[in-house]
């Protein structure tokens, strides 16, 4: 031992190609190291949750540079690269991803793609969500503006599923969280969509609730278009339910007393309140016109069209406007349809016959009040007796046989008398038309028939 | 230190064959020794650098060397010894023959 230490003093000169092969050995294996510890520390991390993750070697020492949802996950990041066998310090540049106060997250729908915005609290949820939105909308462009925050509500997934589950049904438009409040602005794609989209957040997870929703339906039309060389009347657009479908399709049907009445409506939610009641006069003004258009679109009545003599164009500019409940408003276009030759009185009478046998003019059960069905009616009548400028004509009522005779008589002049009445109103000269009441006295069927006592119950215009 | 000697087992390896050649040569070798108080010099500059190391004193890559550096010392000095040793039992076994020749 004594010799193996004397010998040591002689073992220097060895240390030169040691130093050399030391060079050699520092020059061909630093970047080889370098990289083997970056790969096997990024696998150490491959598990962690972070966001914005680079790890930088320097020799043997490894910088982790990355964002962490918890303090936890960042003590852990910190500690699995520690472990790495070959690393010999951990410079810990890792910090928290900063707190959004308030936590804002949003989806955003237009024509060709729907952006989701604001922050995600991880970056799995955030791929989630962005996977729930191309399954809700398939072939729509979906664009991940999120960022990555801490400081969602609870149950923030379950609220932002349930709003891409109903961002399919804007055509445009925005929803937001804000902490728990939902806001939701835009155009609803189908009429009734907003209403189906208030009904879905009802299901809104506890925490969330609706602080405004502004989404807008698409107005609600509904049209009608009287054709007189077709003769039909075309219903189209939306009605709010089967009851009032048929109120209007009867409606129509009485007061388009020559015209086929073609339905294209279809039911829809989310029409203006009182529609029924504003629709059936307006459809009741276009009864009145030779041709003409109704449009209601939301609470605004367009009706446009010829009307048959001056006073009823008068009378539908002003009357409707009355008509119709409040909140509606009328735009009223209508012109005069020129007036058609005068005939003579034999053809006066057989266009007089002619009108009146496709239809009846209708009064008020038991009284002499004009129905306002007939009003199409009467607008005809009055047009053939301006083509008959010579002609006297007796406006003759009858009724059936049910009830007092004498009473019957009084109820007959009177509703002749009532129809005499609009004729002067329209404008013609009352001192050519006479009205006469005949009661039951001359039946046209058997009063023993409810169908037999209709056909007794009317008017006739007899051309003298 | 496993897988540091894992990954530079080649240049290790490399260390302790300089190692046994210079130790097999230093017991023939008539090269001066090196002075007492030289040696003590150079004992605390490698204790120094020990020290340096095992506190991480030096960063980055300049760290590393000093790591490698110091790691194939060993297998130097162990390759000395054993050289010398093995040198010094034939040098011995030769002493002894020509003696009893």
């Amino acid at each position: 031992m004594r010799g193996l230490f004397r010998w040591s003093g002689k073992w220097w000169p060895g240390v030169i190609p040691l130093i050399v092969l030391w060079g050699f050995a520092a020059w061909t294996s630093t970047v080889p190291l370098e990289t083997d510890l970056a790969g096997r520390s990024s696998a150490a991390l491959k598990g962690a949750v972070l966001d914005k993750t680079s790890i930088t070697v320097d020799g043997r020492d490894v910088s982790v540079r990355a964002d962490a949802f918890s303090e936890a996950g960042r003590r852990d990041a910190v500690a699995a690269v520690d472990a790495v066998d070959g690393v010999r310090l951990v410079n810990d540049q890792t910090r928290l991803v900063p707190e959004a106060k308030p936590f804002v997250w949003s989806a955003e729908r237009d024509v060709v793609r729907v952006t989701l915005g604001g922050n995600a609290p991880l970056p799995a949820l955030k791929g989630r969500l962005v996977e729930a939105t191309r399954a809700a909308l398939p072939g729509v462009e979906v664009a991940d503006q999120m960022g990555l925050a801490r400081g969602a509500p609870q149950r923030f997934e379950e609220a932002a599923l349930l709003l891409i589950g109903q961002v399919g049904k804007l055509k445009d438009g925005k929803f937001s969280l804000s902490d728990g409040d939902v806001t939701l602005t835009g155009m609803a794609r189908e009429l009734g969509g907003r209403e189906a989209i208030a009904t879905a957040l009802a299901k809104l997870p506890e925490g969330f609730k609706v602080a405004s929703n502004e989404v807008k339906a698409p107005p609600y039309i509904f049209q009608a278009y009287k054709d007189p060389v077709a003769v039909t009347v075309t219903l189209a657009g939306n009605v709010p339910d089967e009851n009032i479908h048929a109120v209007v399709v009867g409606s129509s049907s009485r007061k388009f007393f020559s015209e086929k009445v073609v339905d294209n409506l279809k039911n829809s939610v989310g029409a203006p309140t009182n529609f029924v009641n504003a629709v059936v006069p307006a459809l009741g003004a276009l009864s009145r016109l030779s041709t003409g258009t109704l449009v209601v679109s939301d609470r605004d009545i367009k009706i446009s069209g010829d009307a048959l003599y001056d006073a009823a164009a008068a009378q539908i500019r002003t009357g409707l406007a009355k008509e119709v409940p409040q909140g509606w408003q009328v735009k009223a276009d209508i012109t005069v349809k020129p007036a058609a030759a005068p005939v003579d009185p034999t053809v006066c009478q057989q266009l007089f016959s002619d009108v009146l046998a496709k239809a009846k003019i209708r009064f008020e059960t038991g009284r002499s009040d004009l129905d306002r069905d007939s009003t199409g009616l009467l607008d005809r009548l009055v047009e053939i007796a301006f083509r008959c400028p010579a002609a006297n004509v007796e406006i003759i009522g009858h009724t059936d046989a049910e009830g007092d005779s004498a009473a019957n008589q009084v109820l007959s002049q009177k509703r002749a008398q009532a129809v005499v009445d609009y004729l002067v109103k329209a404008g013609l000269p009352g001192d050519r038309f006479s009205a006469i009441g005949y009661g039951s006295t001359q039946p046209v069927a058997a009063n023993d028939t409810a169908d037999g006592r209709a056909q007794n119950r009317r008017i006739e215009f007899v051309v003298r | 230190m496993a897988y540091f000697v894992a990954f530079h087992g080649g240049w290790l390896a490399g260390a302790f064959a300089i190692g046994l050649a210079m130790g097999w040569v230093a017991v023939v070798h008539r090269a001066p020794r090196v002075s007492g108080w030289l040696t003590w010099l150079l004992a605390a500059l490698a204790a120094g650098l020990v020290a340096a190391a095992v506190t991480c004193l030096i960063p980055g890559r300049a760290g590393y060397w000093l790591e490698l550096l110091l790691v194939m010392f060993v297998p130097y000095l162990v390759g000395c010894a054993i050289g010398t040793w093995l040198r010094a039992l034939v040098v011995t076994r030769s002493m002894r023959q020509r003696s009893a020749a």
